[in-house]
């Protein structure tokens, strides 16, 4: 037999009994002596009394081998021993528990890294985004002025400090061609606020931050490495930015990308500048960091007095203002919070199937092992040896599975990275040591919820008489159990199906909408430009005019305009206006505001329904409504002619209404077209995004719009250049991708409910061999033997199918959002997914029934 | 009465005399050797290959406790000593060998009769 020693503390052990059988052999040695016989002749005497001290010792070691590491390696090798004897039961357990406990580990792995852990900020959960909400006119522009975020910092009394950014999108010209960066303008304070220090270099000093002083920026890390090579050198060099020459003062650590990841240049927006005095100018998205100790309420609280105070002071526009705040997470994370949930959920679901099947498995392995327990209880096992041992098999399944499963999440880490673009957080996904945690505890938490039940059931006292039945005595035990946990799978691979129904649904319905542009042969692209532009509105509108009409002229292009919001891709600028100067306060004239340059509707294809289409003008005077509007709000009336403006004083100016255009999918292709007033502007913004519609592929014309804009424009650069269908395939990326995991997941659970069933009646088959021989004998046709094994299937698919729809009526409210076109309680769905059970689930019955009505009577009873 | 030499004791009934010993007092390794020879008039001598064994398994089944402390003449010794379940046991393991040597004495005393 094998010695296990006993890992723990061994030598110190030894040494306890080497000084325990020393002290005997020394008192024996003295009664020797005492005897009268001489000190070595005493020893010699004592140590042949004593029986050979290291034998002893031996022996000593073997009482204090732990009994229960034995125990476990005994458990463990009879479980490597049953697992060898039935390998296709072993593989096809492991298989399925590394599918389970994978796509439940990689799930978690994004759920933890994007939604539980906070973000890698020294103190995250204190950083707070903090907007300014015109509650009364509506207005949707949260950004806040400079003068108010320095009141704000300089009044409140919750907060350790506040900044903010903006950006901008500019060229870099030191370089042989002018090279877009991306750079924000940071409020004082802002790597206070974000609690972290420069990788390389130091943060801005106090006169970098005021106006006129010296021309700071600190580098991101990828910049410095795509620009830099990495080389520590780059602290002594200048960027050349729009008008700007920066000194680089730091290198920022690669984690740090606010406000996003594309993020290069970091430079201070002195809040003392002339040009920052406005208090109606809307610049920054403000972070906080709140005190430790401070909750959400009570900074919202303070800086709500904060703003009352300066609506005293500033009644205009103070006053009118109030003060929103949300977690920093909440603004990185908050979109696709509910997606990852649902995703976790539906593995989570999946998993517990696959439990539900593996325990189905079992417990028709145990049933066959009837005979080996009842051996083993007569020789004197425990209840609990025999069940350690029973869970010890199913323990070692469930570790083989989610190791094959840890190689999954790693996979799906690696798949989680190329979807950063529309993932937030995606280069956090790791496979770290809490993945693994998280992968055995499913390991141990499935060997329970696979292994107990037919443990318990496999060592039920009355088996131990089962010895003294032979088998003969075996009719149709009935197997209400299994049944049960096969309806429970039909029952959550239902919950699993209606959901991904209703999502396919809806995807469905989404292509079928016709967004009322055309999105096909468009490209899109911006032009590098800096805010510092808008100071002269007119040289700005004048440059983007030029470019259009450079545009215009390349041979291949149809139109060219711009637009300030790509169409289809999801935005919402809402604005309250007024007609004609009269303002009825009970009527509210809600409406998306849109800013298009001439050529736009050409463009994108939206008729133009009466009067013009935008002209070529500098001013924002023309207006053009569409239909939706029109109709709401000039109900019969001509709309041509009349004045339309924002309702409360804004920065946009009145204009005429020139014309009535088709409604479009402006706001996102799964939301219908809402009342929309079109600004006729081409310059919205200094970099408004350009649509350019080709008589070919649009992709292909890229190199040749490319080098037109470098003819008319040498100092600026081009980006972002991609057809527009694609901006509108990233739009719904998400929708669809949940979608086809959820799909995946269905189908997955939908085939482990049938392995299921398939198992069982297999099972069933061959333990009621010979009942069905005998009835055959009697004169049983096979048909009606088969009909009531299909039938004992249907009985269950239909418990199960109705437990799923009942179950589903509450599970699918969670996905309502999600949906689009479609209801909950879509019929169409409902009914299909109940077709699809019934129709697999027959199927899958029909083999182990036909042949358990294969039987050969004689050849059964013949048997013993 | 003369020692029984290489005594076969039936098994678990060195577990009782030890226990009964140790229960008298806590006692080291010797002296429950010594003690046990005493008791039984030089009858049973125990070897010391099944002593230790004996003792460290009825430590670990939690019969005994041990503890190093001082023996009588100075030097360190480990000390046996009776746990609660231990009187327990002793108790119990008592009773049943008072009914074994009754029920023995019965047989032997009838065949004795006969013979």
């Amino acid at each position: 037999m094998a010695r296990w020693k006993n890992p723990f503390r061994a030598s110190g052990r030894d040494e306890a009994l080497d000084r325990e059988i020393a002290y005997h052999l020394d008192e024996l040695t003295k009664a020797n002596v005492a005897k009268g016989l001489g000190a070595d002749e005493g020893r010699r005497q004592a140590v042949i009394a004593f029986g050979g001290p290291e034998q002893v010792k031996q022996q000593l070691r073997e009482v204090h081998t732990s009994a229960f590491l034995n125990r476990m390696a005994f458990n463990l090798k009879s479980a490597m021993r049953f697992l060898r004897r039935s390998p296709s039961l072993s593989a096809a357990v492991i298989l399925v528990l590394a599918v389970g406990i994978g796509a439940n580990s990689a799930v978690f792995s994004a759920m933890d890294a994007v939604v539980l852990r906070p973000l890698p900020f020294p103190d995250a959960d204190q950083l707070v985004v903090i907007y300014q909400h015109d509650a009364k006119n509506r207005n949707a522009n949260h950004f806040v002025a400079p003068v108010r975020l320095e009141d704000w910092n300089r009044m409140n009394s919750t907060f350790q400090s506040i900044s903010g950014y903006y950006t901008d999108d500019l060229s870099e010209t030191s370089g042989p061609l002018p090279e877009k960066v991306s750079e924000a303008l940071v409020a004082p304070r802002f790597l206070r606020v974000m609690g972290v220090s420069p990788l390389l270099g130091r943060d801005f000093t106090a006169d970098e931050e005021r106006f006129g002083g010296p021309d700071a920026v600190l580098i991101s890390y990828r910049f410095w490495q795509r620009r830099f090579h990495g080389d520590p050198e780059a602290l002594s060099q200048k960027l050349h930015v729009s008008t700007f020459a920066y000194s680089i003062v730091g290198v920022m650590p690669p984690f740090f990308s606010v406000p996003n990841r594309d993020v290069d240049l970091w430079a201070p927006s002195p809040p003392d500048a002339p040009y920052a005095q406005r208090r109606d100018s809307t610049w920054f998205t403000v972070i906080g960091r709140m005190k430790t100790g401070a909750s959400l309420s009570e900074v919202l609280a303070d800086l709500r007095t904060v703003q009352s105070r300066l609506g005293a002071q500033f009644p205009t526009p103070d006053a009118e203002l109030t003060v929103q705040a949300m977690p920093l997470k909440e603004t990185v994370v908050g979109g696709v919070k509910d997606s990852l949930w649902l995703l976790y959920g539906s593995v989570s679901l999946l998993l517990l199937i696959a439990c539900s099947n593996i325990a189905a498995l079992l417990l028709a392995r145990t049933a066959d092992r009837e005979h080996e327990i009842s051996i083993r209880f007569s020789l004197g096992a425990s209840r609990g040896a025999i069940t350690a041992q029973l869970l010890t098999e199913v323990f070692t399944l469930a570790v083989a599975g989610s190791l094959l499963g840890l190689v999954t999440a790693a996979a799906a880490a690696r798949a989680f990275h190329l979807l950063s673009d529309q993932l937030p957080r995606a280069e956090e996904i790791t496979l770290n040591w809490r993945i693994v945690i998280y992968s055995l505890a499913c390991a141990l938490t499935t060997t329970m919820l696979c292994g107990l039940l037919p443990a318990i059931r496999g060592t039920r006292k009355q088996l131990a008489h089962s010895l003294a039945q032979t088998s003969r005595t075996q009719v149709s035990t009935r197997n209400p159990l299994q049944w049960t946990l096969v309806g429970v799978e039909i029952m959550l691979a239902v919950t699993l199906l209606t959901g991904a129904g209703l999502l396919l649904r809806s995807l469905e319905e989404l292509s079928r909408v016709s967004p009322g542009f055309d999105q096909s042969h468009v490209l899109t692209f911006q032009v590098t430009g800096s805010w510092g532009e808008t100071a002269d509105m007119k040289t700005l509108v004048q440059r983007i005019d030029r470019n259009l009409e450079g545009l215009r002229s390349l041979p291949g292009v149809e139109d060219a305009a711009t637009a300030a919001m790509l169409p289809g891709v999801p935005s919402l600028y809402q604005l309250e206006f007024k007609i004609d100067e009269h303002l009825d306060p009970n009527r509210k004239i809600l409406a998306d505001s849109r800013a298009v340059s001439f050529g736009y509707f050409r463009t994108m294809q939206i008729p133009v329904l009466a009067g013009d289409a935008c002209k070529q003008r500098t001013t924002t005077a023309d207006v053009i409504v569409n239909r939706s509007f029109a109709d709401r709000y000039f109900g019969g009336w001509n709309p041509i002619g009349h004045r339309l403006g924002p309702a409360t004083e804004n920065f946009i100016p009145a204009g005429t209404i020139r014309g009535v255009v088709g409604d479009a999918r402006e706001q996102g292709l799964n939301t219908l077209p809402l009342p929309t007033v079109y600004w006729c502007f081409s310059a919205p913004d200094p970099f408004p995004n350009v649509l350019v519609r080709t008589r070919g592929n649009p992709s292909a014309m890229a190199e040749a719009v490319r080098k037109r804009i470098h003819e008319i424009e040498p100092g600026r650069s081009v980006y972002g250049m991609m057809p527009l269908q694609m901006h509108l395939d990233e739009a719904s990326f998400e929708n669809r991708l949940r979608t086809i995991l959820l799909t995946l997941f269905a189908g997955s659970a939908v085939l482990l409910a049938c392995i299921g069933i398939y198992g069982t009646l297999n099972y069933l088959g061959r333990i009621r061999q010979r009942e069905v021989g005998m009835r055959l004998a009697l004169g049983a046709l096979p048909r009606q033997i088969l009909a009531r094994f299909v039938l004992q299937g249907f009985r269950v698919t239909a418990l199960g199918c109705a437990a799923g729809l009942i179950l589903s009526l509450g599970a699918d409210r969670l996905i309502e959002d999600m949906l689009y076109g479609v209801s909950t309680l879509d019929p169409q769905t409902y009914a299909g997914v109940v077709l699809l059970i019934v129709l697999v689930a027959t199927t899958a019955s029909l083999l182990p029934a036909w042949r358990a009505a294969r039987v050969e009577p004689v050849r059964v009873l013949r048997q013993d | 009465m003369a020692p029984l030499e290489n005594a076969d004791l039936l098994q678990g009934t060195l577990d009782m005399l030890i226990l009964k010993v140790v229960a008298l007092g806590p006692l080291h390794g010797y002296g429950i050797s010594q003690r046990i020879r005493q008791m039984s008039n030089e009858v049973l001598n125990v070897q010391q290959g099944s002593l230790y064994p004996a003792l460290h398994r009825l430590e670990k089944r939690g019969w005994l406790v041990a503890e190093w402390g001082e023996s009588e003449n100075g030097r360190e010794a480990k000390f046996y000593q009776l746990s609660h379940e231990g009187h327990r046991q002793l108790g119990k393991e008592a009773a049943t060998w008072e009914r074994m040597a009754e029920a023995i004495r019965l047989i032997l005393g009838a065949a004795a009769q006969e013979g």
